[in-house]
């Protein structure tokens, strides 16, 4: 009796998992694995983070490239998958972790790649630059991607930092675009003052704040300060670094940034800047768009941004104010263990090389590769900052992206507290210094 | 504390009036201010979806910065369609809706089963069974996503739907057992023993007498596990890479960019994918209450 | 009635689906978890064993202990919020008029994903141009509190939140549990000459009681894991202010790659939920009830 009655509520099981299950494993060419390629095309998986949604730029260029390529090259088939920017990190993660990286992905360079070159993930590019693309980058970008002599990235991208300014706040208070560091606090005395916040700026995820300290510390302690701490030449616990940190709090002290920034996000904290509540904003060149070509935000703002270089400290050892802080955001990896290497590396190389042509004037991003101005319509301030960048006498990365990812954890919760005053300076440097103590061990 | 005075005060006043005695001054006081709170109570918990609606229509300056009670200059209506084209949300919408049934409707049968055998079976190892759930409740999932992901991959289940939907029925099983418990707990012994009396098989006493009367929690477990589903994101980010099966949740992650994010499509996207949600509870909603009105003829 | 109720192949076909899914999706990976906490890995990188390192060290590590201070605060005060949905949901279950209406709204938090409810409170307790400080300035506090920037407040700052957005979950379980006591109980006891307090307090809390301490666990073990607000909202931060265990996982394992050690926080966190349900156990069980 008992086993009759059974029954239908096995089969109800049965039948929910099995349309479940038909549901699912209906055949679907668009996502079978490499070797699944449809008549006889080789299948190139490709991760991005360019979502057609937030940076449709970006995502119409690589669409295009990936399209003039598979023109070219009919017997290969390039499978996009697209994540935006946190999700992308976290899956990389995962992927990684189970061997399954894409044939072609994006890396950030320096700390961030070093775990996946040790876990030997990611397969050297040196043959494939050399073939195509040899002078092509922008000196010292590439090698942000070096490990042991041995390139494992192709950059795509180049960002240096300037402070951006309201130019109308500066005129109805009479400022000047400072050139020193004590013009630049007698600005900030003159814009407090008057109720306007001097300088937005985010800490909730630390990186923002980094750059004021690392500025500071450039200026003070000489450009290649914290490139020395990272390769061990110098301590973190050098007197130019505490005097840094010094700076930034008594910057705080001074009521230069808005209340409560070790809250905020960069999105809020920029919200400020770009609502003419505060009157500058110290970062990098990606935000270019929004200050020229951007057709979300009004022009009439658009007009009122200046930028200039982050001042001289007097005093200190870093004299020259053609040194800035920036770095190459993404590049390309191609995986170790993909089955398509050599076309993965092939697709890798003329992506990098069709993206410098493109990107600046459809996206407004200043590639890793040269750009040759001539001919081509830009925004009066990418044609300077081109300029600029060809004059760099150096580019600082950015502290935490040459740290490990432990050590830029530490920084950017660091920063948070250094800003928020719940720590000294003694105490900011000497953590960083010992968790770098302990790494090099 | 105050709120249960008040509500003493309330059923004073409800019986009074049951008893057809004209209300106090003091008690109708009572009902005004017990009437105040529960309103302000309501405001608080539904200016979000009012500011949401706002925030779907803002550009991102007005987004940051401006006060968030304030109105759009320029209502963005574009976003909207903006969301449809490029966020795919025609696609993703179907996907998150037949994931969350298929998910909801696995879980809820599994789940009652369980409690049933635990609850009203006599067996050696329910305690123990009972326990392996209960410590289910615990376990937090991105502690399993590294190890989960590798089995789905030995399985050749990895951007399959099933990794998602099997995922989603394991996670919830736990939470919809323990909130059957407390029910399957409060039904009195006796009406499975007239059942058995009856002659009635262990499945006719589950799916004709017990089952029916759990149609209110059943209702409930399925509003909470419907809203975790739709809701979720991790699973769904880690184990599909194709577009064909994402759902409305990485659809918002089509609107973070890597410097800058389109707030405004995000709220849109937000939007929309309330709605279904919003409507499937209400109508579940008063399913709790005819359920009710159901078991209560019957006992 | 025994034999019916103890029919093996019933009991095998009611629980067997469901332990199975249960195991192979989550004890499995839970084992290997444990397995890993054992492991100096970063998540790709050949592993290497290790032994009881990771524990030994987590046991030292002052931030995970403060982060697990954080969460059993966080579990404590769920619990007692507990009160105050039981009591909103007394009122909502007697009967008043817009009772229904009033319950589908409270839930409406629940429904939103929590990106939109972390956006929202972030405009809420934005310093500056946030909607509690211009309140709070209109009404003439000069310098109201940095919600989410000062390590003093930012717990119960991201507390609140965590509080209205899952009133609607529980106030549907009391409800639907409340209106199962059967009216005719109720009324008898009326008819008695019972105050409704005597009613609430000696006929409907009983009944109820087995959901109620059901809640609690729920509530305790939700929040001692809790992870997705406060990861959103601040991260954490202010300095790990408000670092919760689960917080603290994540960022060992993904954001600082050392997943053998991620892997341990992990374990860690399912001992002390296994022991405050323990607790909570102790605390609540009275008489032969004993089911859990």
């Amino acid at each position: 009796m008992n086993k009759k009655k059974a029954l239908p509520i096995i089969v109800v099981l049965v039948v929910m998992l099995s349309l479940a299950l038909s549901g699912c494993t209906s055949p679907d060419n668009s996502a079978s694995g490499s070797q699944g390629a449809s008549n006889g095309q080789t299948v190139i998986k490709f991760m991005h983070l360019w979502p057609e949604g937030s940076s449709n730029a970006q995502y119409t260029i690589v669409n295009k490239i990936i399209q003039d390529y598979e023109k070219q090259h009919p017997d290969i088939k390039i499978q996009t998958e697209i994540l935006g920017n946190d999700q992308y990190r976290e899956k990389l993660k995962v992927l990684a972790s189970s061997n399954e990286l894409p044939d072609v992905g994006m890396t950030w360079s320096d700390g961030f790649l070093k775990p996946y070159v040790e876990g030997q993930l990611f397969t050297p590019l040196d043959d494939v630059i050399d073939a195509n693309l040899k002078d092509n980058f922008i000196p010292g970008v590439k090698e942000s991607y070096a490990i042991d002599g041995k390139t494992y990235g192709m950059p795509l991208e180049l960002n240096i930092s300037y402070i951006f300014y309201n130019k109308e706040l500066f005129k109805k208070y009479n400022l000047q675009v400072p050139k020193t560091y004590s013009e630049f606090k007698n600005i900030v005395k003159t814009l407090n003052d008057n109720g306007v916040i001097p300088a937005a700026v985010g800490n909730k995820e630390g990186w923002p704040g980094s750059f004021w300290f690392m500025y500071l510390a450039d200026r003070i302690g000489g450009p290649t300060l914290l490139t020395d701490v990272i390769h061990g030449k110098r301590s973190f616990d050098d007197p130019a670094i505490v005097k840094a940190a010094e700076e930034v709090q008594s910057l705080v002290d001074m009521n230069t940034f808005e209340k409560g920034n070790s809250g905020l996000s960069n999105d809020e904290a920029k919200g400020y800047f770009m609502n003419e509540q505060a009157a500058m904003f110290l970062t990098a060149t990606w935000e270019l768009p929004n200050y020229t070509t951007s057709p979300d935000v009004p022009q009439a703002f658009k007009d009122k941004i200046g930028y200039f270089k982050f001042p001289l400290y007097e005093g200190g050892k870093g004299t020259d104010i053609n040194s800035y802080v920036g770095g190459p955001g993404v590049g390309l990896f191609v995986a170790e263990n993909s089955e398509v290497k050599e076309q993965a590396k092939d697709f890798a190389a003329f992506l990098v090389k069709e993206w410098g042509d493109k990107s600046v004037t459809d996206a407004g991003v200043i590639p890793a590769t040269k750009v040759d101005t001539a001919g081509k319509k830009l925004d009066p301030m990418y044609v300077e900052i081109l300029k600029d960048l060809s004059s760099a006498s150096n580019v600082t990365t950015y502290f935490d992206t040459q740290a490990s990812p432990n050590v830029a954890e530490l920084h950017h919760d660091l920063i948070a507290a250094l800003f928020g005053k719940q720590i000294t300076p003694q105490q900011f440097v000497q953590q960083t210094a010992a968790a770098l103590a302990e790494e090099s061990n | 504390m105050n709120i249960m005075n008040e509500f003493a005060a309330h059923k004073r006043s409800g019986t009074i009036s049951d008893t057809r005695v004209k209300a106090s001054f003091g008690s109708r006081l009572g009902f005004g201010v017990l009437y105040l709170i529960l309103g302000i109570l309501a405001v608080i918990q539904i200016y979000p979806l009012f500011w949401l609606f706002l925030f779907s229509l803002k550009t991102n300056q007005e987004v940051f910065g401006m006060s968030p009670f304030a109105l759009p200059q320029h209502p963005q209506w574009a976003n909207y369609p903006k969301v449809w084209s490029q966020g795919h949300i025609n696609l993703y919408f179907f996907n998150s809706v037949w994931y969350t049934v298929v998910a909801v409707l696995l879980t809820i049968i599994l789940a009652s089963f369980v409690t049933f055998a635990i609850t009203r079976m006599n067996w050696k190892l329910s305690r123990f069974v009972l326990g392996l759930f209960i410590v289910g409740l615990m376990i937090p999932l991105h502690s399993t996503l590294i190890p989960l992901f590798n089995f789905f991959k030995h399985m050749h289940l990895i951007n399959n739907p099933l990794s998602v939907i099997l995922s989603y029925t394991a996670f919830n099983l736990p939470v919809t057992i323990m909130i059957l418990l407390g029910f399957y707990q409060a039904i009195p012994r006796e009406i499975e023993e007239a059942g058995v009396m009856d002659g009635c098989s262990v499945h006719r006493i589950f799916l004709r007498i017990v089952l029916p009367l759990t149609t209110p929690v059943l209702a409930t477990t399925a509003i909470i596990n419907m809203i975790y589903n739709w809701n979720e994101f991790v699973f769904v980010n880690t184990f599909i890479s194709s577009d064909r099966w994402k759902t409305l949740t990485v659809g918002v992650n089509n609107f973070v960019g890597q410097y800058l994010t389109d707030w405004g499509a995000i709220g849109a996207t937000l939007m929309i994918s309330i709605l279904p949600i919003l409507i499937a509870f209400l109508l579940l909603s008063n399913r709790i209450v005819e359920g009710l009105a159901a078991g209560s003829v019957k006992g | 009635m025994k034999a019916v109720m103890s029919n093996k192949s019933a009991i095998a076909l009611y629980v067997l689906p469901a332990l199975l899914l249960i195991l192979i999706i989550i004890y499995i990976p839970l084992v290997l978890t444990g397995y890993y906490g054992m492991m100096d890995w970063k998540g790709f990188a050949p592993m290497k064993f290790i032994g009881l390192d990771n524990y030994n060290k987590l046991i030292h590590d002052s931030m995970f202990w403060k982060s697990t201070y954080h969460s059993v605060l966080l579990g404590i005060c769920s619990t007692f919020s507990l009160l105050i949905y039981l009591a909103v949901s007394m009122v909502l279950a007697s009967r008043i008029k817009g009772a229904n209406l009033f319950r589908k709204i409270y839930l409406i938090p629940m429904l939103l994903s929590s990106v939109a409810i972390a956006q929202l409170w972030s405009k809420i307790y934005d310093p500056s141009n946030g909607m509690l400080n211009h309140l709070l300035t209109s009404i003439g506090i000069q310098n109201p509190p940095l919600w989410l920037s000062d390590p003093n407040i930012v717990l119960f700052a991201i507390f609140v939140p965590i509080v209205w957005q899952y009133a609607g979950f529980y106030i549907i379980i009391y409800y639907a549990a409340l209106k199962n006591v059967s009216e005719e109980v109720i009324e008898a006891a009326t008819i008695d000459g019972a105050t409704p307090w005597q009613v609430a307090s000696r006929i409907k809390l009983p009944l109820i009681s087995p959901v109620f301490k059901v809640t609690i666990i729920l509530a305790l073990v939700g929040s001692l894991k809790y992870f997705d607000l406060i990861f959103v909202m601040t991260g954490g931060g202010p300095n790990h202010a408000s670092e919760v265990m689960a917080s603290y996982m994540y960022g060992e394992a993904f954001s600082k790659y050392n997943f053998g050690y991620g892997s341990a926080v992990g374990f860690a966190l399912l001992l002390i939920c296994l022991l405050m349900t323990w607790l909570i156990r102790k605390l609540t069980t009275s008489g032969e009830d004993v089911q859990y």
